[in-house]
């Protein structure tokens, strides 16, 4: 029986996020969607790309999806695989193209909390897993994708940790901290894809998925997103055949691309 | 004076009383580092020991111990139990990630936390650790990134000082790690704040192994992770080897020798010493045992009693654990072949992978074998 069901929300975000990945690139990837994306990308549009991740594994043959960073799928027959700080060095070196990031917690300025929720550093609500990788992608890369799913719990006015710096204050306040790489570029979620206004900073609404209006995203988010004049266009939608290939080829267990009963 | 200028901000942040800083200082301590490199006979000798014996001799209560391999690749689990067995306390734990210290904070082995990523990836947050450290059964001494803690340790590989970095400006992190300064680079013409990442020494480092010879010369499959700058930063580096095999072995296939003997202090035969994790080449990780660790074990308060008398009462060894919890011979025979499949390593067409997965309501709930039937 052919399988008519549209791209779910994961699905949508997977196949978005490979959309900004281009043939050549080599592109940074962590656990959950970054690497499905990054395998559709592959066995689609983009199949001479070479993926990278952070324990030091680089440039595997393709296979089912890993269960770690670190797990067999992420080093697959690589010709090369190397260690930890190599692996960052790479980005502050410009041998990555793209890299990949999620986020529990995002301001208007793409700066990131992974490290705990709620009150403060001694006594919050629940800590969660630290930076482990998050900063270092955020400091030093040159195209940063953020992705992750979207709420007026993930999308705050302030977070509870700056984990990894964004566009930290907006304006020029990034390249006066320090930092290289040229900050977040875009952000993808469940509810459409935004960008940065020039200038400010602040989050823009690019694009839309389809049943997505601007006000129903500026619900889902604890901060005031900005609208770019005249009408938002919808993200385009998965083409049947590119489904079919995320559903079979790439994720077939749905370990990351089945919504959460 | 203390002998380090630790940013007093930051240790007001962290709630560490100025008094208490010689608990950070041999992290950093250079000249007590040496020392214990010169100290060390450097001569190709037979070191092997039990891991009774290494641990014994070379684990001491208090000391900086770091998390090698990556979670549960290549990490000398068997190891870290046999320190739980012997009772060792108040160690400082480190490592990027450092997912181990968690299950061993609430045995009392583990009481001081060098953070930078504890977790299960995908697998998710580790609620046991949140209400570690909220109820200070575990003290946070410093907050890092895995690339600035991997810098630390190659500092102290390579022979340097300390590192400069363009990661941690502008975050939250540079205000709760003690270690690290935003210092300007005094090369650029221009204002460029880059932050100073100290050299890293810890007190003494567990390293999984696939082949060493007796010296310790020790050969590694897979990715390294941190785990060569750790043999050469480390105090004191125990080995412990999937197989010991004769010196001209390694003379002969040097392809992936990582560790130079001179590094090592014990060299252990240990088969199977990365469960309950997974060791590349050899055997997948068992999932369900992850699964209920993660899930039971470690998230429901006063469970984890009950995962001690198993994995230290019960089980003696990494053996134990195979025959009482993991399903024995047919366990080792599907976990090399997970593994190959998964590594392209023989005729992945026909390998199964299904299992069922471990839950809360599990109708299985004691049982960990990965539910593997065919064989």
């Amino acid at each position: 029986m052919t399988d008519t069901r549209p791209a779910n929300p994961l699905e949508m975000i997977a196949y978005v996020l490979a959309q900004q990945i281009e043939d050549g690139e080599v592109v940074y990837i962590g656990t959950g969607l970054p690497m499905v994306a990054g395998t559709l990308a592959k066995k689609t549009h983009a199949p001479n790309i070479t993926l990278v991740f952070e324990s030091g594994a680089q440039n595997p043959l393709m296979g089912d999806m890993p269960w770690s960073v670190g797990g067999p799928n992420t080093w697959k027959k690589s010709p090369m695989i190397l260690e930890m700080s190599y692996s960052f060095g790479q980005l502050y070196n410009g041998y990555v193209d793209k890299a990949f990031l999620g986020y529990a917690q995002i301001d208007s300025y793409g700066n990131v909390n992974t490290h705990m929720i709620g009150g403060d550093f001694h006594n919050y609500k629940n800590r969660l897993t630290g930076s482990g990788g998050n900063n270092d992608l955020s400091s030093l890369s040159r195209n940063l994708i953020l992705v992750g799913l979207q709420s007026p719990q993930k999308f705050v006015k302030k977070l509870d940790f700056m984990t990894s710096v964004g566009w930290l204050e907006g304006g020029n306040s990034r390249h006066e901290a320090g930092l290289v790489g040229s900050g977040p570029k875009a952000v993808i979620t469940s509810a459409g894809v935004y960008d940065f206004e020039p200038g400010t900073k602040k989050m823009r609404i690019q694009t839309l998925h389809p049943g997505v209006s601007p006000e129903l995203a500026q619900l889902a988010t604890g901060f005031e997103l900005v609208r770019p004049a005249g009408e938002i266009p919808v993200t385009p939608v998965p083409p049947r055949d590119i489904i079919e290939i995320l559903r079979k080829d790439v994720d077939p267990r749905g370990v990351f691309t089945s919504m959460p009963s | 004076m203390g002998k380090f200028n630790y940013n007093k901000e930051v240790l007001a942040n962290l709630r560490i009383d100025e008094k208490d800083t010689p608990l950070l200082d041999r992290l950093i301590d250079y000249d007590s580092a040496l020392l214990a490199h010169e100290k060390k006979s450097h001569a190709a000798v037979d070191k092997r020991l039990s891991i009774k014996e290494a641990i014994a001799e070379y684990v001491k209560d208090g000391d900086i111990l770091t998390d090698t391999g990556f979670s549960y690749v290549r990490t000398p689990i068997a190891a870290y139990l046999e320190i739980m067995r012997q009772g060792i306390k108040g160690l400082q734990m480190i490592g990027s990630p450092a997912t181990n210290q968690s299950y061993m904070i609430n045995y009392g082995t583990v009481s001081h936390s060098h953070w930078s990523y504890c977790g299960a990836e995908m697998r998710g947050t580790d609620r046991n650790m949140s209400r570690n450290v909220k109820e200070g059964r575990t003290k946070l001494l410093s907050e890092w990134s895995h690339g600035t803690m991997a810098l630390g340790f190659k500092a102290a590989q390579i022979g340097v000082p300390g590192m400069y970095s363009k990661q941690l400006l502008g975050s939250d992190m540079v205000k709760y790690n003690p270690f690290i300064k935003v210092v300007d680079n005094p090369m650029k013409a221009e204002k460029d704040p880059c932050v100073f990442i100290p050299a890293l020494y810890p007190d003494v480092t567990i390293i999984h192994v696939h082949q060493a010879d007796k010296f310790g010369n020790a050969k590694i499959y897979g990715p390294l992770i941190n785990d060569a700058a750790i043999a050469g930063a480390a105090r004191k580096v125990i080995i412990t080897a999937e197989e010991i095999v004769p010196p001209s072995a390694l003379r002969n296939d040097n392809k992936g020798v990582v560790i130079p003997f001179v590094y090592v202090d014990a060299v252990v035969e240990m088969p199977y010493g990365a469960l309950f994790g997974a060791m590349p080449g050899l055997y997948y990780w068992p999932r369900r045992m992850w699964e209920k660790t993660l899930r039971y074990w470690a998230y429901k308060e006063g469970a984890l009693d009950e995962f001690y008398n198993l994995l230290l009462n019960d089980c003696k060894d990494q053996f134990d654990i195979i025959d009482k919890l993991l399903g024995g011979s047919k366990w080792m025979v599907n976990a090399k072949r997970l593994t190959k499949a998964e590594e392209g390593d023989n005729e992945d067409d026909g390998v199964d992978f299904h299992y069922k997965e471990w839950t809360m309501n599990d109708p299985d709930f004691n049982d960990v074998t990965d539910q593997y039937k065919q064989i």
